[in-house]
């Protein structure tokens, strides 16, 4: 949809409602939430639902880039020490690479 | 199935009133003669009208002074804006074939035959005549089409019969089996081909959180780039999925005889699709937008600064579904049906390779959600229509554009790809520009004739064309040339 039709209300609805949903292990709704409601977030003359919207919009940034460190974190930990763990390595693993001769 | 464009006779309505209402700017660089243009604006009908009229209204402007350079003119603005759409229309498009034909030839899994079909194409092709082979192709496909009309059938009754509830249904559980399953065996696949460890976590984190967005963006709302990448996303994920587990022979087959029944379904005055537009334009419902791509292009200025105050319209989760009604709506609706009727056979498909019992439920599921969503969007606009009248029609009319029917991309790309699939550069790349050349045909014919007119038959005929051609044909002419070294 097309956020520039959509009233201010409506906007605060959909942005809390994606700052929800990114609870439910959703970082990328986070993420999506913030890069679409920057705009009206901070590059706007101020309005009723800003203060709202701004929250939810730095709240759900800020939820998106833990998540993403945290993943970037455990993949780089897991690729390092997949073959170190062993049998528990393989169970995690959910696709393992075939060797070449 | 696909009815490919459908709205943009009422696209170019829209953009017409558009102009009229910016102003002279607007058209001012291109419009060398200032008379002609007022005569012309004259005799364009007045924004009010825009929202119910068909395309053909357009001409019929009141003053009879200078109707013919006012048609003309408007021809001309027609063509000018189709042409800006076609152009829009071609990205989407080129990226849908782009998807498919990179994964088909960096991902060996989808170009192998591992002697699993769909259910609905029981002749294998396996022997080794020719005559045998066609007689299965022919076979195969006339089930196939069976199944699809079946089902555009089984739609149009739930749609007359209001059972928007099943259809609702239906279109999310496809595109929950689509943004889920589907995806899942391609990131498997693609992690396979390029041989890369990944840990469970992960995967059932991404795939987590890229279906849901799926869902949530083609359901309800999201942003306009990322439902469109969706949108595209699922169609080559389909094309994928057609081209992996019809037999050879079956896939042309069922391309060439799917653009006849396109062909039927939009023109013929009882075809289902025709009758499923009509059915909607009488309530004055919108078709779900999720299985229509629309270009919709937004024009920004106007004296609307207060975009808010204009679009009143909350709940829309289309852009263009609002200008559907005025003037794309018909067109859209067909394409909208192509669609589901494109997406009911994916999902056939889909069901039958997952789950061949619930086939069937999906495909209703797919056609429900989009007359479901069609209501919603009914009511929406029944909701902004009391707030805010003239601001929003100029918006709404502002965005049209072009729709195609996600059919038709998926089947556009299942040329593309089969093309592809066999490793000749040449032919891809023929078929491709076919594609284009035929969809570039059906939006002239669109700005022409100002209806609702199916996707696929020009640019698959084309596309055939150019296939075989260039196989059969080109290629070992050019071979012999190479090995002749005549260039040299």
């Amino acid at each position: 949809m097309d956020l520039s039709k959509v009233k201010d209300d409506r906007k605060l609805e959909i942005c809390r409602l994606y700052y929800k949903g990114g609870f439910a292990f959703l970082p990328f709704l986070w993420a999506v939430n913030f890069v679409w409601f920057y705009r009206d977030a901070f590059q706007r003359p101020a309005f009723e639902e800003q203060k709202q919207i701004k929250r939810y919009v730095i709240f759900s940034g800020i939820g998106a880039l833990i998540w993403s460190i945290a993943l970037t974190t455990w993949i780089v930990i897991f690729q390092k020490y997949r073959v170190d763990w062993g049998t528990v390595g393989d169970e995690l693993t959910f696709l393992i690479p075939s060797g070449s001769l | 199935m696909s009815g490919l464009i459908d709205e943009s006779a009422g696209l170019m309505d829209g953009h017409i009133h558009e102009s009229r209402a910016r102003g002279d700017d607007f058209d001012e660089g291109r419009d060398v003669n200032p008379d002609r243009r007022q005569k012309e604006r004259r005799s364009r009908p007045r924004p009010e009208h825009a929202e119910n009229i068909n395309d053909g209204d357009i001409n019929s402007g009141p003053g009879p002074a200078g109707d013919q350079s006012a048609e003309w003119l408007n021809d001309q603005e027609e063509l000018r804006y189709g042409a800006q759409h076609v152009i829009k229309l071609f990205v989407p498009v080129s990226l849908c074939m782009l998807v498919v034909v990179s994964t088909i030839s960096s991902i060996g899994f989808y170009s192998k035959k591992d002697g699993i079909y769909l259910v609905y194409t029981p002749f294998h092709e396996t022997s080794p005549q020719t005559s045998t082979k066609v007689w299965n192709a022919l076979a195969n496909a006339g089930i196939l089409m069976v199944v699809i009309i079946i089902m555009t059938i089984g739609l149009i009754l739930l749609y007359k019969y209001r059972c928007y509830m099943v259809i609702h249904g239906w279109l999310i559980l496809s595109s929950f089996i689509l943004l889920f399953i589907f995806s899942y065996l391609y990131l498997e696949e693609c992690l396979r081909a390029y041989n890369i460890a990944l840990d469970h976590i992960t995967a059932v984190l991404i795939l987590w959180n890229f279906g849901v967005m799926g869902m949530i963006c083609i359901h309800w709302v999201g942003p306009l780039r990322l439902q469109q990448a969706y949108l595209i996303f699922v169609a080559a994920l389909m094309a994928l999925v057609f081209i992996k587990y019809l037999p050879e022979w079956t896939t042309w087959v069922v391309l060439g005889v799917i653009s006849i029944w396109d062909l039927v379904a939009v023109l013929t005055p009882n075809g289902p699709l025709r009758i499923l537009v009509e059915t909607a334009q009488e309530r004055n419902e919108n078709i779900f937008p999720a299985l229509i791509y629309s270009s919709t292009v937004v024009y920004s200025i106007i004296g609307t600064v207060n975009n808010e105050s204009a679009g009143s319209s909350s709940g829309v989760q289309m852009d263009s579904p609002g200008d559907t009604e005025s003037g794309f709506v018909p067109s859209w609706r067909e394409e909208a049906s192509e669609r589901e009727s494109a997406r009911r056979r994916a999902m056939d498909e889909e069901e039958v390779q997952i789950r061949p019992r619930n086939s069937r439920s999906h495909n209703d599921v797919a056609n429900e959600l989009g007359l479901g969503d069609g209501e919603h969007q009914g009511d929406d606009q029944q909701r902004r229509q009391p707030a805010g009248r003239s601001p929003f029609r100029i918006r709404e009319d502002e965005e049209r554009g072009v729709k195609l029917g996600l059919g038709d991309f998926i089947f556009y790309s299942v040329l593309v790809g089969k093309a592809s699939s066999y490793g000749d550069w040449n032919t891809t790349f023929a078929c491709f520009v076919a594609i284009l050349i035929g969809l570039c045909l059906t939006l002239l014919l669109l700005a022409v004739l100002k209806k609702a007119l199916p996707a696929l038959p020009i640019s698959i005929t084309f596309g055939l064309i150019f296939y075989f051609a260039s196989t059969l044909l080109v290629a070992p002419f050019s071979d012999s040339l190479a090995v002749n070294q005549v260039f040299i």
